[in-house]
């Protein structure tokens, strides 16, 4: 894929993709930037550094939790995992986006 | 919610934590990125590169962060702060100059707040339910207009309680002087006669023991019980706990001492606090002991005022309704009793519930007028402070143009410039402030002893909150106001010609409206200080003005019985008495008796002199008996013939001394001394004529016919005595010492009073003194004020015309050219604004003439001083610029930009 192909992202959904990421399993900033990367086959155009903003952000919101702890190579990594309010979050919005998207079809397919 | 709050909490505390954890978190990531490329092949550093491509802009991003964190402002304004404290320690001499002027301008307005708060705005201390509460005043008609009643009876009293339906509460009250404590001990005080049920109008709860009831005051007697005031338990009683039920001396009685008041009551208070609060009955009793039923039966003793609670719901209106009506009513009974009385339907007789604070109501007379006046020009004075200030801060603001420039060229926005800026006025406005409040609390006292002589006014003082608050106001809007010009000139910045233009071209530009304002400034300070120097003029002329008796070495001491009776014989021989007594006193020079004192009280009686039919068609004749040493004590000199001898006795043949103008009146072209005068009646043995004596002032400092004439107090009235005492040195110091030691010979409870000459003279010169004092205080700022706004101006002109200045030395000017051109400058605005002032106050001096004594309005000495003053002023604030002027290398001024 070349980086002309990639898409951008929607305002918004940022929020709900890390959100996902995180109801699996805790990571830290990269981890999450990488399975993004990786999940998506590379289709998704997300400048690295703009997760941070939106990771704070989510913590802010008490959606996310954050930790130091040892990364794989033992290096000293922030991990964030999921909150109870953040996976009833993530709920809403999958129901929320989902919705949206079949409206969406239904209108092109008309 | 409560998450976002404990995350604000953390972001709020630990800042520098959260900063690093930040870098941490962010560089774990470059690192892993870096090392994932590593793996695929890449060379180390092309690695980090392409790590670092593919996060974007790092700063950017820790900024996003900080965003979303929240609390930006906080740091925004932390280094907005930093940045100010900076500049102002950059510049030590601009900072002091606007830290000055600030303060001055503030503080003028604080010292003024302070005292108009006190008498006008302050709620009366402990006062329940203070917008319920009113003072009665009443008025009526006298010759078409409308005359304030000042003092009402108590009989009135009664009957506005028993005629009104709109009150809860009724409280006479009175402020009364009166003698309290025994012997030597014995002081005149104000002591507050009050009604029952004042204190229930007060939510005081008392220090010790308890208050007056309502059952203590009830005519036609009440109670000898007596409230002490904290002040006055702390200070004569040394705040013992076992005062009550000790007896203490008030007036010609006993009182029984039954409470003591909280820490700051003072009942309600005109003046000077009282040291006591006694039923206002028993006060009304003892002083019409001879008949005493007649305070609370008959309409003949005006002295009271009355407080009055209107009941919830009762507007202002609908009271002085009620009370007008209950007025009328008793207007009615009054005129029952008195025959002659005008009707009611003429008088108009009127009440109105008002302002608890006589000088808010309507007999609030030119004492408010004056405070408001004086406050009035204290504001105009904060306006030129802080035009003052906005000419400093601009002139900075254009040095600084082209910093500005560079600032918004690099990207920064305006907001945060303009908001740079005004952080930078607020500060300086904050410092001028606290500036202020010290200037203030200082000046305070100043303006105090010069408007208030009489009156005890607690001192605006730094833990008085209102006024803190006042001056946190003035600096808040000060610095708002100050810092707009900058701002808005900030707001309009061309960036281009800015980053183009040196100071080579065309920056010169004088402001117009600078030097409008400054001009302005100096004829302000004109126009004060010419009205300062006419006041003092007068004071002088007053100061100086032969009175016909000394002032600074004489004392009056004169006695009040106060309830202990003595026979006419014996006071004269008790008189006498004290008069030697004070003659041994060391210190004293000479002592006499006398029966009058100048500008006090005067005596007259009928004269009559062979050969003239009216003698009173030739003016007021007023006379002063007088024993043998009392022309050498008063310091009156003798013209002709002789003074009272020894020999002028009873039994001995009467004689008289006459001032001169008498002489001259009664016997004019005549010799004066052997004439015949009679006292009393066409009948009566002559008196004869031996001396003329100088002419003396008695009534009025300005116009006095100064028709008087001295007889011996031996064969006059020797019982009726007062003694003049003259001193060494100035007698105001040493009228207590004497006073005590006169005072052991008084027998009984009786005391004695001394107040030094100086004060009774002084208390007339008031009115010069005064506008002196305020007039030269105002003048004497509004002149600093113009030299440190001339300073800044010049300083800033010199700075802006280094250029031009390194030309003209380098085209062969000299030292004192360059010197020449800033004096010029300087002077120019001087002569302008003496110009403009003298102007103003030429026209000005109309009004002012009427007040002014001796002292022509347009008096040239006066109006040259303050000229010259003005250009000394204008030199002095010019010569440090000017030097640096003269200091200026051409060639570091040709290439500086």
């Amino acid at each position: 894929m070349t980086v002309d192909d990639r898409l951008e992202l929607p305002q918004g959904t940022l929020d709900l993709l890390i959100l996902r990421v995180l109801s699996l399993e805790p990571h830290h900033g990269w981890a999450i930037s990488e399975r993004l990367h990786q999940v998506s086959r590379a289709t998704l155009q997300i400048p690295q550094g703009s997760l941070y903003p939106a990771l704070h952000r989510l913590e802010r919101r008490g959606w996310i939790n954050a930790s130091w702890g040892a990364s794989d190579n033992n290096r000293k990594a922030k991990y964030y995992e999921l909150t109870k309010s953040g996976r009833k979050q993530l709920e809403a919005e999958t129901q929320d986006w989902l919705k949206l998207t079949q409206a969406v079809a239904l209108v092109l397919e008309m | 919610m409560f998450a976002d709050l404990k995350y604000r909490v953390r972001v709020l505390f630990n800042r520098s934590t959260l900063e690093q954890e930040l870098d941490d978190e962010l560089r774990f990531h470059i690192e892993q990125e870096t090392e994932k490329h590593i793996r695929n092949g890449m060379s180390a550093a092309e690695a980090r590169r392409r790590a670092l491509v593919a996060f974007g802009g790092m700063e950017r991003i820790k900024d996003d962060v900080r965003d979303v964190r929240g609390l930006v402002w906080l740091d925004v304004a932390r280094q907005d702060l930093r940045y100010a404290l900076r500049g102002i320690r950059s510049a030590p001499g601009f900072t002091t100059a606007v830290v000055l002027t600030l303060g001055l301008g503030i503080g003028v307005n604080v010292a003024m707040f302070g005292i108009i708060d006190r008498l006008m705005v302050r709620p009366t201390t402990y006062l329940r339910d203070p917008t319920q509460v009113n003072r009665v005043y009443l008025n009526q008609m006298t010759r078409g207009k409308v005359r304030q009643i000042d003092g009402y009876e108590y009989t009135r009293y009664l009957d506005l309680e028993r005629w009104t339906k709109s009150f809860d509460a009724f409280a006479p009250f009175a402020n009364r002087t009166m003698a309290v404590g025994r012997g030597e001990e014995a002081r005149e005080r104000n002591v507050a006669a009050v009604g029952g049920r004042f204190f229930e109008l007060f939510d005081a709860r008392p220090a010790l023991g308890r208050f007056i009831l309502p059952a203590e005051d009830r005519t036609p007697r009440g109670a000898d019980v007596a409230v002490l005031s904290h002040a006055f338990w702390e200070t004569s009683y040394g705040s013992r706990p076992d005062v009550l039920g000790e007896q203490i001396h008030i007036g010609p009685s006993t009182f029984t001492i039954i409470g003591v008041a909280p820490k700051g009551f003072s009942g309600i208070v005109d003046e000077e606090s009282p040291v006591a609060f006694i039923p206002i009955t028993t006060h009304a009793a003892i002083e019409r002991a001879s008949n005493p039923s007649s305070y609370y039966t008959n309409y003949n003793w005006g002295w009271l005022e009355i407080l009055v609670r209107r009941k919830p719901g009762v507007n202002v209106e609908a009271a002085s309704a009620d009370l007008t009506e209950a007025y009328r009513r008793s207007w009615d009974a009054e005129r029952a009793m008195s025959r002659g009385m005008v009707a009611k339907e003429i008088a108009l007789p009127r009440a109105i519930a008002g302002p608890v604070q006589v000088m808010r109501g309507p007999r609030a007379g030119k004492g408010a007028k004056v405070l408001t006046w004086i406050s009035g020009v204290a504001v105009i004075v904060l306006i030129i402070t802080c035009a003052n200030v906005a000419n400093l801060l601009l002139a900075r603001a254009l040095g600084r143009r082209r910093e500005i420039a560079v600032r918004l060229a690099l990207g920064a926005s305006r907001g945060r410039l303009m908001a740079q800026l005004l952080a930078e006025s607020l500060l300086l406005a904050l410092l001028g402030g606290v500036a202020g409040l010290m200037l203030a609390v200082w000046g305070s006292a100043l303006l105090r002893t010069a408007l208030l002589p009489m009156g005890e006014l607690p001192v605006a003082g730094f833990g008085d909150l209102r006024t803190l608050g006042f001056a946190g106001l003035m600096a808040l809007v000060t610095g708002l106001l100050t810092g707009l010009a900058p701002l808005a000139h900030a707001g309009r910045e061309d960036l281009v010609t800015s980053l183009k233009t040196g100071v080579r071209e065309g920056s010169h530009r004088s402001s117009k409206t600078r030097n409008a304002l400054l001009v302005f400034q100096g004829a302000l300070s004109v126009v004060l200080l010419v009205c300062a120097g006419l006041f003092v003029r007068s004071l002088q002329n007053v100061r100086q003005m032969r009175l016909g008796f000394d002032v600074e070495p004489v004392l009056h001491i004169s006695g009040n019985a106060r309830g202990t009776p003595l026979k006419a014989v014996e006071r004269a021989s008790l008189f006498r008495r004290l008069e030697a007594e004070a003659r041994a006193i060391p210190g004293v020079e000479n002592a006499a008796r006398s029966l009058t004192v100048p500008f006090r009280d005067t005596w007259s009686q009928g004269l009559f002199v062979p050969g003239i039919d009216s003698v009173r068609k030739l003016g007021s004749f007023t006379l002063q008996g007088g024993s043998p040493e009392f022309f050498r004590t008063a310091g009156t000199r003798i013209i002709r013939g002789r003074g009272i001898t020894d020999e002028d006795r009873v039994g001995a043949e009467r004689v008289a001394v006459v001032s001169e103008a008498m002489a001259s009146t009664l016997w004019p072209r005549q010799n004066a001394i052997g004439q015949c005068m009679k006292m009393n009646a066409d009948t009566t043995p002559c008196i004869t004529v031996v001396g003329v004596a100088e002419n003396m002032r008695q009534n009025s400092l300005i116009e006095d016919a100064q028709l008087h004439y001295y007889l011996p107090i031996e064969q006059f009235n020797p019982q009726e005595a007062s003694l003049y005492v003259r001193t060494r040195g100035p007698a105001a110091q040493q009228a207590e010492a004497i006073r005590r030691r006169l005072q052991t010979l008084m027998p009984g409870s009786s005391y004695l009073n001394a107040t030094p000459m100086s004060e009774i003279v002084g208390s007339r010169q008031r009115s010069w003194r005064m506008g002196a004092t305020m007039f030269g205080a105002f003048g004497a700022l509004a002149l600093v004020l113009a030299a440190l706004g001339l300073y800044s101006v010049i300083a800033y002109e010199v700075t802006q015309r280094r250029h031009e200045m390194g030309v003209r030395v380098a085209l062969g000017a000299d030292r004192t050219d360059i010197m020449r051109l800033v004096f010029g400058q300087a002077l120019s605005f001087v002569v302008a604004g003496l110009v403009i002032g003298g102007a103003i106050a030429l026209i000005a001096a109309r009004w002012l003439g009427g007040l002014l004594f001796q002292v022509s309005p347009r008096d040239p000495f006066v109006y040259g001083v303050v000229g010259l003053l003005l250009l000394l002023v204008a030199v002095v604030a010019s010569a440090l610029p000017a030097l640096r002027a003269a200091r200026v290398n051409p060639i570091i001024a040709l290439r500086f930009e």
